[in-house]
């Protein structure tokens, strides 16, 4: 049997009431890409899951023939959390819908409230129609503001509603008003597990098509992924400041990684917007194990610039080898 | 077949009823108040029985905790108290408050000490590092003075946050737990300081698993009646949030209530906090209609509208916390409670809405209006809790739409210093709880403890009102104190009000019910400052006699 990493990463669903949050997880159920995820809701009466894909109905809980649990957050979200991560034949990766009014920073407090769960990212959904005018009401303002400050991602809902300099001025304000943020419009957002979603258990789950510098299938047109492969350990320190560094329009990454500066096991990168982390990959025996390493970052095919990726990345491949070697070395890897 | 009677001898009986205020006799009979006036008047109803165990007492009406939670009987019955302010435990014994560090230790020592197995954690509650003196912080360095092998965990006040030893750290495997909440030192190791739910999960579970998940211990009904029965309540609110719909809860609070020997009365608000829709809160509060019994009582429905001030969570206008201009929490959205407040007035339930600062108070009253302009009802007796900010303006239009409140009077003892300092300010400190101009307006007003927040005491809630003095002693706003008549009704016929009881309870007159409070001095004879100290005597539920500390 494999030995899972023992894992397993939280997103947190933010975004004000009528933002959109359900439609997004709804979508998100119907095409969950293989990841076996539980979805903790808020109001449970608002769930509305096509009928084809619920295999199961009980009180709180709807479970999902392709293997997700749809379930009500209850009372108590650390009780209801710290259960499932206790369970050994729980998800793989959890997404927690916050209400309408919480600070999803809060909310993210309960990913580290188990050891097995982390936090993955904070998506808040913004409606582009209202998302300005809710920001200066007296009653909600503040909340809202303070959830948008709160996100790595800022996901648009809506735009299909306005004309495209309308959408263009909602972007404007929320990147003058929260510098520094990562907007992606939810049309726009096929294939979203792939972008809200770690894969199995923090493992690598890419997508289909990974050649570099090519968008990913025909009905993923909007939709690219960069790709790194080394066989050889990469520099912890230049992957640091890379990540740090990459440009707003990737909106997700995922990688398991090999450092140069610790010989004999592998980490675990995770990039959600803002948000990321590299952390030793952690297996249920205890056991480490050293490989290849492998980086994919996803965006929105026109907007992420291949060659500046590469750029960015050509510091963290081994040093002593020639660039020319280096590009040799992950061809091979990809053949 | 009428019962027999007795008659009940006092120096003197407060009725607070207008028409009659004094008396030294009342008879009573299948716990209902026949007669009221000396012995002759009370011998015209036939034979009785004098009881004059209490004849040197003054008896007054049962005292009213008007809002309180379940959570404290509970505690009691899980936890040890261990915390800075003096608190009376079920037994009507005073814990002292033990407001030092090293104290704390020593105590934790002496409560090690007596436990026998190795491996059971050493739980305690109602730790406060705020009102310590000196102010210092809890460390694992220090309670693992204490034990290094036994987990200790300890509980705050506030119950949003918990100090835990290094066996308690390891145990719970907290190497790995990466909540933002688990405060650390400079090296990256727990201090053994956990704030807020999501950091105390892992350490509950360890080592308080059955403190949460709707425990149906009886000992906590029990523990919660006879804690507020010691200091001369004969009713008590349970203040929403507990799961009476739950068949097995009901049960359990239905057995512990049913028993002749249960010292107090519960009235219990549906819940309206942790069932998510108007739908279901309706449904349910009508699967409650006539489940209860003589000494469990469903009243009103309890939801939330903000936080808590002292948690910086309370929704304020402007111009918001002091010097941060932050803002705090609503816990339902706006608009959802703009369509919920209706939905359960239409629906013909008492709104009981927790708006702890004003904004919240502003928004619970526009829904209240909205409500009203569609579908008018009269004697709804929508009430707020706490409503700590309340000024003229707000409760005027309060007082328009039928809305009553129960302040939070014991914030301006416990926590007086700490608004003034860093929550609101000098002069909203000096304006909170307004509990005169609230009757000068005519709205219905009483107090409340909020236990565990504050120790349930209602002779300390009506000192708070009647004097509103800060723990450094300093009077905040002067204006809004109360006379020591206007704080025992407050506490009584108001709160009875409130609970749509007052025709049973909350004053003594013939027909009403027999639950009294007996009072070692008259309140209305002593300098107000006295108020909190007077000695209770005992307490008359329906006819039964309940001794202090029963
Ligand atoms: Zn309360």
């Amino acid at each position: 049997m494999d030995c899972l990493p023992v894992t397993v990463p939280v997103t947190i669903l933010g975004g004000y009431l009528g933002a959109g949050k359900t439609t997004l997880l709804n979508r998100l159920l119907a095409d969950v890409q293989g990841v076996r995820l539980t979805v903790l809701v808020n109001d449970f009466g608002e769930v509305n899951i096509d009928a084809s894909l619920i295999a199961n109905r009980d009180g709180e809980t709807i479970s999902l023939a392709n293997g997700c649990v749809c379930c009500s957050i209850g009372d108590n979200l650390g009780l209801t959390l710290y259960d499932l991560a206790e369970r050994p034949d729980g998800p793989e990766h959890i997404l927690i819908e916050a209400s309408g009014v919480a600070d999803p920073a809060r909310i993210a407090g309960y990913a580290g409230c188990h050891p097995r769960l982390c936090l993955d990212g904070i998506v808040v959904l913004a409606d582009a129609e209202t998302v300005q005018a809710r920001a200066g009401d007296r009653y909600v303002g503040d909340v809202v503001r303070q959830q948008l400050a709160a996100a790595d991602l800022i996901v648009l809902s809506r735009t299909d509603l306005l004309d495209a300099s309308a959408t263009r001025s909602v972007r404007d304000w929320i990147e003058a008003e929260m510098p520094g943020a990562r907007v992606q419009e939810a049309s726009a957002m096929s294939r979203l597990a792939q972008l809200l979603l770690a894969g199995g258990g923090g493992t690598m789950d890419m997508p289909s098509s990974s050649s570099s510098s090519s968008s990913s299938g025909k009905h993923d047109s909007l939709f690219a992924a960069w790709r790194l492969a080394s066989a050889l350990p990469l520099d912890g320190a230049a992957l640091r400041r890379a990540l740090a560094a990459l440009p707003p329009a990737v909106l997700r990454a995922k990688g398991i990684v090999s450092l140069a500066e610790a010989p004999g096991r592998r980490f675990v990168l995770q990039l959600v917007g803002r948000r990321w982390s590299l952390e030793p990959e952690v297996r249920s025996d205890g056991s480490a194990l050293a490989g290849p390493s492998e980086v994919v970052a996803i965006g929105l095919a026109g907007q992420l610039d291949m060659d500046q990726l590469e750029a960015l990345f050509a510091p963290t491949l081994p040093a002593g080898l020639p660039r020319a070697v280096a590009v040799l070395l992950r061809q091979e890897d990809r053949a | 077949m009428a019962g027999p009677i007795t008659v009940f001898s006092a120096r003197k009986i407060i009725t607070m009823d207008a028409a009659i205020e004094e008396a030294t006799h009342v008879a009573v009979r299948d716990g209902i108040v026949i007669e009221l006036g000396d012995l002759d008047d009370c011998a015209a109803w036939g034979p009785y029985t004098l009881d004059d165990r209490f004849g040197s007492g003054v008896l007054m009406p049962g005292l009213i905790e008007s809002h309180a939670h379940l959570l404290d009987g509970l505690l009691w019955a899980k936890a040890e108290y261990v915390g800075p302010v003096d608190r009376h435990d079920p037994s009507g014994k005073l814990r002292s408050g033990i407001n030092t560090v090293p104290g704390l230790v020593q105590r934790l020592k002496e409560l090690e000490a007596g436990l026998k197995d190795p491996s059971q954690p050493l739980v305690g509650w109602g730790v406060d590092p705020s009102l310590n003196d000196p102010i210092a912080p809890i460390t694992r360095h220090d309670l693992d003075q204490v034990s290094s092998t036994r987990p200790i965990f300890l509980l705050h006040a506030s119950c949003h946050i918990a100090y835990v030893n290094s066996a308690t750290l390891t145990l719970a495997n907290y190497a790995a737990v990466k909540a933002p909440g688990v405060t650390r030192d400079s090296s990256g190791e727990p201090t053994g300081e956990l704030l807020e739910l999501a950091a105390m999960m892992a350490a509950i579970k360890a080592t308080a698993a059955d403190m949460i998940g709707g425990s149906t211990d009886a000992a906590q009904f029990y523990n919660f009646a006879k804690v507020a029965q010691a200091r001369g309540a004969t009713t008590i609110v349970d203040g929403g949030g507990s799961t009476y719909f739950d068949p097995a809860f009901l049960k359990a609070a239905l057995v512990a209530t049913g028993a002749p020997d249960f010292p107090a009365r519960i009235v219990a608000h549906h819940n309206g906090i942790t069932v998510p829709t108007a739908e279901e809160m309706i449904r349910f509060a009508a699967s409650l209609e006539g489940k209860g019994n003589d000494k469990l009582i469903f009243q009103g429905i309890k939801i939330l509208l903000d936080g808590s001030n002292q948690g910086f969570t309370g929704r304020l206008r402007p111009p918001g916390y002091l010097a941060s201009g932050a803002n705090g929490l609503w816990n339902r959205g706006p608009e959802e409670l703009k369509t919920l407040v209706p939905a359960l007035h239409n629906a013909g339930l008492q709104v009981v809405a927790h708006c702890n600062a004003d904004q919240a108070a502003e928004l619970f009253i526009e829904a209240v209006a909205t409500a009203q302009a569609k579908n008018p009802r009269f004697d709804h007796r929508h009430f707020i809790v706490h409503g700590q900010l309340l000024d003229e303006s707000l409760m005027r239009r309060m007082a328009a739409l039928g809305i009553h409140v129960t302040l939070f009077s014991n914030h301006l003892y416990y926590w007086g210093e700490f608004h003034r300092a860093h929550t609101f300010g000098a002069f909203r400190a000096g304006a909170m709880n307004p509990a005169s101009t609230a009757l000068r307006l005519g709205l219905v007003a009483a107090a409340h403890s909020d236990t565990p927040v504050s120790p349930v005491d209602p002779l300390l809630t009506l000192w708070c009102a009647a004097n509103r003095v800060t723990a450094a002693g300093r009077v905040l706003g002067p204006r809004e104190r109360v006379s020591a008549h206007d704080a025992l009704r407050m506490m009584t016929f108001n709160a009875a009000y409130l609970l749509h009881r007052d025709h049973e309870i909350g004053s003594i007159r013939v027909g009403k019910r027999a639950d009294f409070a007996v009072l070692a001095e008259d309140p209305l004879a002593i300098d107000p400052m006295g108020l909190r100290d007077i000695e209770v005597q005992g307490t008359i539920v329906g006819g039964r006699v309940f001794g202090a500390g029963a």
